[in-house]
């Protein structure tokens, strides 16, 4: 009878504790897929009583398991454009036909190379198609070019030239497409003469050369102009008198200081974005020879540094170095003379890389692989820089900690912290051996003997890489309230 | 005595004055619309009407996701900013909340202009009244188009006027200058590089397009906050994504 009676209670035990336990993960777990939330996202995993009510649905599953939510591609057959990893009801609910392909890997999604005009863009024939309709352009979609570098490259601009035509009972002139000039000719009888700049001597115009300079849209260098307002070639003072630089057109590559930025040069106006400058309206304080244009330097200047136009480079708030609590990352940012910050994930769970070529810094925010720092047990696994960022310490004991202490919402999750912390907790019991003649003797754990400042201070270092543990004062020289223990 | 009747004479000129400009004011377009003796056309009239609150509707419009009332948003410098991606997990990458976001940004300017629309429309039907017209209007839903450098709102409907001859306009639209398009064509780019690989490089977009700044500001809690603008004319647009977020210390 105790027996049944005892197994009875060990039944009712166990059958509690189960119980308990999953009542435990389901307060935790967001184990419901909920069409809408209570806070208006859709299609999210969350615990039931963040579901939005009726009409909306919620399942108690993962929301990958349900038809409602079920990720696709979402397609505007209008617009052509293709939306990835998208709930069926949120596509629908926007007029938008809905595939079971979350990658958009379908027909209507295959990009190819859209050639409009003497641009080129990598998008899907229905886009290519409304782009041309939104530009009153031909089109050309070329689906043999894989890759939108190959379909940049292969845009090529009509061929220009000086379209000579009689008005008001003179010969004047337009620098022009030879299409363009055609459909400008209309009765009249222009001629187009490729190559050739308005104000060439042997076309016989009204248009000739001045000092005055433009800039042009779509392009990055400083232009002459010549009398009739059209664009000649790339400024060049020293060929301002030169007639056969006002005859024929000339290439960007055999205009002046071609290679060169030629950033705030007063002479060359041959600018390239990509080098760091571009073509803007002069400064009275930089005056060039000729015109009111100069190529404008683009590169940044912070704290006392320059940086070029493109460059990107890692900027660390005080006490990064320590890991102290509140220090981070930032990434800057230098683009057309303005340094934008663009800081890295807060609580050190990114740290900012960066690296030289050529003197061109290049940055980025990448993730702090802390994680499983303290399950490793061996110093290869501890140090594998591939797999996670961690410091193996050799003092004793040895131990595996992060390489950059993360840190932590001490509001909202100081359970969790004070878990991680409490990893560096720990005990240390002195063994001493005496024999039956002289002193006792450490054997054990000898290190924490006589106050164990060594041990004590090891072991301070390991809680204090564990994250925002222990003793610490904040990045901004805030003295924290813990005290050693 | 004499002077004295000088500083009423002036303070009557300033009181004519200040009334003349606040009614100039008021009844600009009425103004404008029989100035020079020529007939003003719907669109020209419409456009004096309604452009500043276009100007205002876009604007509101951008810096809120595309949004005119975020239901889901996240709050940033004083704006209510729609999350367009967004995933209430760690380590995931986020759902799409607004595919088809150039309709969807259309709609919502729609909506944000229609009383004052439907205001400009009464205003024109009532100020070539009184310049002596008969007007007939039939009125059509007006709808927002986002184009290449512009925004264009069609009327979609018909008015014509009758006085010596009549005139039948079918053609009723406003156009703002804007670079919206541009703005919401990058940041569905962006949407799709958050969607597939939590993240998404800001450089890349400046450098293809030259005028186009590109600020990613990282919030506490995983969110960040894009904000796309138009270096030559400050135009913005503005959105949240939450996606391959890291949790803190855990």
């Amino acid at each position: 009878m105790k027996k049944i009676l005892s197994s009875l209670v060990l039944g009712f035990l166990l059958i509690g504790m189960v119980y308990f336990s999953i009542g435990i993960v389901s307060a935790v777990d967001p184990s419901y897929c909920c069409e809408k939330t209570t806070d208006g996202a859709w299609c999210q995993n969350a615990p039931e009583a963040q579901c939005a009510a009726t009409p909306f649905r919620k399942a108690s599953t993962s929301c990958e398991s349900t038809s409602y939510c079920k990720l696709g591609c979402c397609y505007d057959s209008q617009e052509g454009t293709c939306y990835e990893n998208t709930p069926e009801r949120v596509c629908e609910g926007s007029n938008g036909i809905w595939e079971e392909n979350a990658e958009c890997d379908i027909p209507a999604c295959t990009l190819g190379c859209c050639l409009i005009g003497d641009q080129a863009s990598f998008v899907t024939q229905t886009r290519c198609k409304k782009l041309a309709s939104v530009y009153g352009l031909e089109i050309n979609f070329r689906t043999d070019v894989g890759d939108e570098l190959t379909c940049i490259a292969s845009a090529t601009s009509d061929v220009k030239g000086a379209c000579v035509f009689e008005k008001e009972y003179s010969t004047t002139c337009l620098f022009t497409t030879k299409k363009e000039c055609a459909t400008m000719a209309g009765n009249n009888s222009a001629e187009f003469h490729e190559g050739y700049l308005c104000s060439a001597d042997e076309l016989g115009t009204v248009c000739g050369p001045t000092e005055k300079t433009t800039c042009v849209d779509g392009s990055d260098e400083v232009f002459f102009m010549d009398s009739c307002g059209n664009v000649a070639n790339i400024y060049d003072s020293s060929k301002l008198k030169d007639k056969t630089y006002w005859t024929k057109l000339y290439g960007k590559a055999e205009s002046c200081s071609y290679g060169d930025s030629n950033a705030n040069s007063v002479s060359c106006g041959n600018c390239d974005y990509y080098l760091g400058s571009i073509c803007k309206s002069a400064k009275v304080s930089q005056r060039p020879t000729y015109g009111n244009n100069i190529c404008a330097d683009l590169s940044c200047s912070f704290e006392g540094q320059t940086y070029q136009h493109g460059e990107t480079w890692c900027a660390n708030s005080k006490g990064i170095d320590k890991n102290l609590p509140g220090s981070k990352s930032f990434r800057m940012v230098c683009y057309n003379g303005e340094v934008s910050v663009e800081p890295c994930a807060e609580y050190r769970q990114e740290r900012c890389i960066q690296s030289e070529v050529n003197n061109f810094k290049s940055a980025a925010c990448r993730v702090n692989k802390w994680q499983d720092c303290s399950a490793q047990t061996e110093k290869d696994d501890c140090e594998n820089g591939d797999k996670r960022d961690c410091n193996w310490l050799t003092s004793t004991p040895n131990r595996c900690v992060p390489l950059y202490a993360p840190g932590f919402d001490l509001g909202t999750n100081s359970s969790e912290s004070n878990s991680i912390c409490s990893l560096a907790t720990t005990t240390c019991t002195i063994k001493y051996e005496k024999k039956l003649v002289g002193e006792k003797k450490c054997v054990e754990n000898c290190e924490c003997a006589g106050g164990g400042a060594a041990w004590k201070s090891n072991m301070q270092s390991v809680c204090n890489s564990l994250g925002d543990c222990g003793v610490k004062t904040n990045y901004l020289g805030v003295t924290g309230f813990n005290k050693w223990s | 005595m004499k002077k004295k009747g000088q500083v009423t004479m002036f303070v009557i000129f300033a009181i004519i004055i200040v009334v003349l400009a606040v009614l100039i004011a008021y009844f600009y377009p009425q103004i404008r619309f029989s100035l020079g003796g020529q007939t003003v056309t719907p669109s020209s009239y419409l456009q004096s009407c309604i452009e500043e609150d276009l100007n205002l509707a876009i604007e509101k419009v951008a810096l809120q996701g595309g949004s005119l009332n975020p239901e889901h948003y996240l709050f940033y410098e004083n704006e209510k900013i729609a999350y367009l991606c967004y995933t209430n997990e760690y380590y995931k990458t986020c759902v799409m909340q607004q595919p088809l976001l150039k309709r969807y940004t259309e709609t919502e300017i729609s909506k944000a202009i229609s009383t004052r629309a439907d205001e400009c429309f009464s205003e024109l039907e009532k100020a070539y009244q009184r310049s002596g017209y008969e007007v007939s209007i039939v009125r059509g839903k007006p709808s927002i188009e986002l184009l290449p450098k512009r925004v264009t709102l069609d009327f979609n409907s018909t008015v014509t006027i009758q006085k010596e001859n009549s005139q039948r306009y079918t053609d009723v639209k406003v156009s703002v200058m804007n670079n919206i398009y541009e703005l919401v064509s990058i940041a569905t780019s962006i949407l799709n590089f958050e969607t597939s690989y939590g993240d998404s490089e800001t450089t890349i977009y400046m450098n293809y397009y030259r005028d186009l700044k590109v600020e990613k500001i990282k919030q506490s809690e995983g969110s960040k906050v894009y904000i796309l603008t138009d270096r030559n004319n400050k135009n913005k647009f503005q959105f949240a994504t939450r996606s391959l977020a890291w949790p803190p210390g855990v």
